[in-house]
């Protein structure tokens, strides 16, 4: 094999060798601006920097690295991030005070918000109002933001499972972005089988996506490459994102957006379906350890943004099919009903909220400072309501009142 | 399936794979069945439609080569002609006309409840009707024999580089090319690729980056300043442009690695100095479809009517002129959509063309085209034709009369510099469209549009390796439409 490569590049005329090479230096030298210009300019999730705050792990395929601390800096916002021991994104979680309660807020990416100073995302700023809210005396609450960037719910079930059960809540928040996260339960929904069904012996997890046959030791040297470089990162995840929507089936219609369809595609009812098992699952293993548990379901950007809602309204119309605000929303809930666990809609408050179209940064679909500040608000009220917190009279009579 | 998808890589490598095995008539039947695909897959009900127009112009054309008699000749002209006007304005036109009527009779208090279709806009109609007709108006003319090969003519209308958003190709460029066997060259196959890439980089890194730029402006809700408003529009005046031209450029290299040339569509059309160059420069297929087809016969209809007139101490060949390109020009921005923002917009490039013309002054006037020759002068020639092509794409992109009067009201009543205007929306549209700007610069300043290979090829490398990297790194990669996929 060898050989034959030898002797057909000895075949090749040395001009077009000497071509070949140049084209292949200006490449590399390319490589090395470009590289170089991102890590000094272009924050992004492809920064290393930011890639440093995850690890590899068997069961959920990566999580926040226990320890890891990382300033996140891009062209909307310049956050200190810095993860625990526990590997969450907040203080040291350790045991348990007297009169202590604990809320653990599972989720992705918007639960974790790495966008905004830990104090302004919305985990913690309801845990400020419950400490300064007179109806929540005699107790003092933690709220700890348990949220993965990139997780879905069977992400949030192994998590729960093997890591924030540890951590004694009183009430365990599942944070489901409806975005995606059906989308998201349909595609790992084959970690939920058992270990020697699910992960191929000797592969290795990449940020979630099993590389199967390919050898332990070349796809852990290539990973470890491709997260040491932008440029890799970013074409990784160009690549991902096409082939994501050439297997589709629909070229047409994001995958997300297909949630939204009045006839919703199978594998979007396959996510619900996977999603009520997680959420059952986390409720069933709560319930044992003596918490309650609850279902935050977060809208996405353009079922709040009327701008972007009529701009992906057009590009579905061009399809053919219909884009229903909120018709991922309504799935959900329709998709736990039935489980006797309390449902927030976000999506209302956050719709309600004067000047609605500043709740979410421009470029990304997290929520702003605003925007956490509007659905810790909605939250601290439904965790009374709903009585998953014990409220004291005051506070019955104020909610009476709105 | 548009062009920037992993749907249309995996079509074109099987048509092409294919197509290099075969000889040539296999090779029409493959490019009829691949482009009729190609329809198809963006909505097969309407594939009917272009077949239709595909037999009804075929056979018109046959007729009328086959008749003597002038009048035979002219009712075949009128059957083809008034079948694609016809199935343009209804597919195209209907919904416009029965909104406009609603609201006309609701002024006076009248509800027309039975207009109430919808009509869906088939893809391309406004090409391909375009083409069909020319290919027929030509062979009245005596201009071109009819083609006796209906599958050479089936495989001229649908062929797929150009069937959704043109160019509008004349039938004495590609029919003699798909009826005689093609042999590829080097040339065109490093030319080929070389437009594929600059067309790519156009559409994902130009015109999808600097869609979000003019987005934020031209939003509904919006009341932006005036240099929002200006800045929006230079984002919006590059965005159509990477994304009409890079679509060309994609569909004229994908011909060239089939060894078929389609003709150039754009030639750096904002490095001109007069609304006529702009014509000459912007979407030539269309713009000399409008001249032969009708600003000529207009002219020439006009001219027994007007012959001889002087108004307002100007001559009869100025009026005829004027108003043969104001229909041409309300025509042409019916056909870009049917929308009144449209038929503004061509009201006012017709109005540029016109008092472009007018003789302003005789003596000065040579003294001014002397010193037009100097380079400031015209550069300051091409930044003031910029600045009214960029007024017209104001008009173009807004989406109602409403926000043309808000935008105008804008830009003149509320300019407010500001650092952070200039950072959030002047920074992207100079990364974004800075590396076009610079290549068109060189390709006006040399009046050569393949300057690229004219370079030292170390440069050229590294332009080609640029052109790589900041696609991949900056491109768009959702796969967005092109915008004249709509016309």
């Amino acid at each position: 094999m060898g050989g034959d490569l030898w002797s057909f590049c000895r075949t090749v005329k040395p001009v077009t060798r000497v071509r070949f090479w140049t084209l292949v230096g200006v490449l590399v030298c390319q490589f090395g601006l470009f590289e170089a210009a991102l890590r000094i300019e272009g924050g992004s999730e492809a920064a290393p920097a930011f890639q440093r705050l995850f690890m590899s792990d068997t069961r959920m395929g990566y999580r926040l690295r226990p320890g890891a601390r990382t300033r996140f800096r891009t062209a909307s916002f310049e956050t200190d991030i810095a993860i625990n021991s526990s590997g969450t994104r907040d203080e040291e979680i350790g045991p348990k005070q007297p009169g202590e309660r604990r809320i653990v807020v599972l989720g992705d990416s918007i639960v974790l918000s790495v966008q905004v100073p830990l104090e302004q995302t919305f985990c913690k700023r309801l845990e400020y109002r419950l400490n300064h809210d007179p109806a929540s005396a005699p107790y003092r609450y933690r709220v700890i933001n348990a949220g993965v960037q990139g997780y879905g719910p069977v992400e949030d079930w192994l998590f729960y499972e093997h890591v924030a059960s540890r951590f004694d809540a009183d009430v365990v928040l599942v944070a489901l972005f409806v975005g995606n996260d059906a989308i998201e339960a349909a595609d790992q929904s084959w970690r939920l089988r058992p270990a020697s069904a699910g992960q191929t012996p000797g592969s290795v997890a990449v940020m979630g996506t099993p590389l199967r046959q390919v050898p332990a030791i070349a796809a852990a040297w290539m990973r470890r490459t491709v997260r040491r470089s932008m440029v890799l990162q970013i074409a990784r995840l160009r690549v991902r994102s096409v082939t994501d929507r050439f297997l589709s089936g629909d070229p047409g219609i994001d995958r997300p957006l297909t949630a939204y369809l009045p006839q919703a595609p199978p594998d979007v009812v396959r996510g619900l379906a996977v999603t009520r098992e997680c959420v059952s699952r986390i409720a069933a293993l709560a319930g044992t350890l003596g918490s309650k548990t609850a279902v935050v379901l977060l809208p996405a950007r353009f079922q709040v943004n009327d701008e972007d809602f009529a701009y992906l309204a057009r590009e579905v119309a061009q399809h053919g099919e219909v884009l229903k605000r909120n018709g991922a929303t309504d799935r959900f809930k329709r998709a736990l009903d039935g489980l006797a666990i309390p449902v927030m809609d976000a999506l209302p408050p956050l719709f309600d909220a004067p000047r609605r179209s500043e709740t979410f940064f421009e470029d990304t679909v997290h929520l702003t400072p605003r925007g956490h500040q509007i659905v810790a608000d909605a939250l601290e009220r439904f965790l009374f309501e709903s009585q998953l917190l014990p409220s004291s009279g005051s506070k019955a009579v104020v909610n009476a009142g709105r | 399936m548009v062009f920037n998808s992993l749907q249309f890589v995996a079509f074109f490598l099987v048509v092409y794979g294919l197509y290099r095995l075969l000889p040539h008539r296999p090779q029409n039947w493959l490019l009829l069945v691949g482009s009729y695909y190609f329809y198809a897959a963006w909505d097969w009900r309407f594939l009917g439609l272009l077949v239709a127009s595909t037999v009804i112009d075929f056979c018109c054309a046959r007729y009328i080569a086959s008749r003597q008699a002038p009048r035979d000749r002219k009712i075949a002209l009128l059957v083809s002609i008034s079948f694609n006007v016809s199935m343009l304005g209804f597919f195209k036109y209907f919904n416009f006309f029965a909104d406009n009527l609603h609201a006309l009779f609701g002024l006076v208090g009248w509800r027309l409840d039975f207009f109430t279709l919808r009509v869906l806009l088939p893809i391309g109609i406004s090409f391909y009707t375009f083409i069909t007709m020319s290919y027929v108006i030509d062979v009245y003319r005596r201009h071109i024999e009819p083609t006796r090969n209906f599958l050479d003519f089936a495989v001229f209308v649908a062929y797929f580089p150009h069937l959704v958003a043109g160019p509008i190709l004349r039938a004495s460029v590609l029919l003699p090319q798909i009826a005689a066997a093609r042999r590829i060259t080097r040339e065109q196959n490093i030319e080929g690729a070389w437009l594929i890439g600059w067309g790519l980089f156009k559409k994902m890194f130009v015109a999808d980056n600097l869609a979000r730029v003019a987005g934020a402006v031209f939003a509904p809700a919006g009341h932006p300043s005036g240099l929002e408003v200006l800045l929006g529009v230079y984002a919006f005046a590059f965005q159509i442009y990477g994304d009409f031209s890079g679509y060309t450029d994609i569909a004229r290299g994908v011909s060239k690695l089939m060894g078929i040339e389609l003709n150039i569509n754009f030639r750096s059309p904002y490095f001109v100095r007069t609304p006529q160059e702009f014509w000459q420069h912007w979407h030539i297929s269309l713009s000399t479809w409008l001249r032969d087809y009708l600003f000529l016969p207009l002219s020439y209809a006009f001219s027994r009517r007007l012959d001889g007139v002087r108004w307002l101490g100007l001559r009869d060949d100025f009026w005829i002129y004027a108003a043969a390109t104001m229909i041409t020009m309300l025509i042409a921005g019916l056909w870009h959509g049917a929308a009144w923002n449209f038929v503004l917009w061509g009201a006012y490039q017709g109005l540029l063309l016109v008092l472009f013309t007018v003789p302003w002054g005789g003596r000065k006037r040579k003294r001014a085209g002397a010193a037009a020759r100097r380079p400031f002068v015209r550069a300051l020639g091409v930044l003031g034709m910029f600045h009214l092509t960029c007024l017209g794409w104001l008009i173009f992109r807004a989406r109602s009369i409403a926000q043309i009067g808000a935008l105008f009201g804008d830009l003149a009543g509320r300019f407010e510099p500001s650092g952070r205007v200039l950072a959030a929306l002047g920074l992207p549209l100079l990364f974004y469209a800075g590396p076009l700007v610079a290549v068109h610069a060189f390709e006006a300043a040399h009046d050569d549009f393949a300057v690229v290979f004219r370079w030292p090829r170390i440069v050229r490398y590294n332009v080609y390796a640029a052109l790589i990297y900041l696609i991949v790194l900056f491109g768009d990669f959702a796969g967005a439409q092109f915008i004249y996929f709509q016309f």
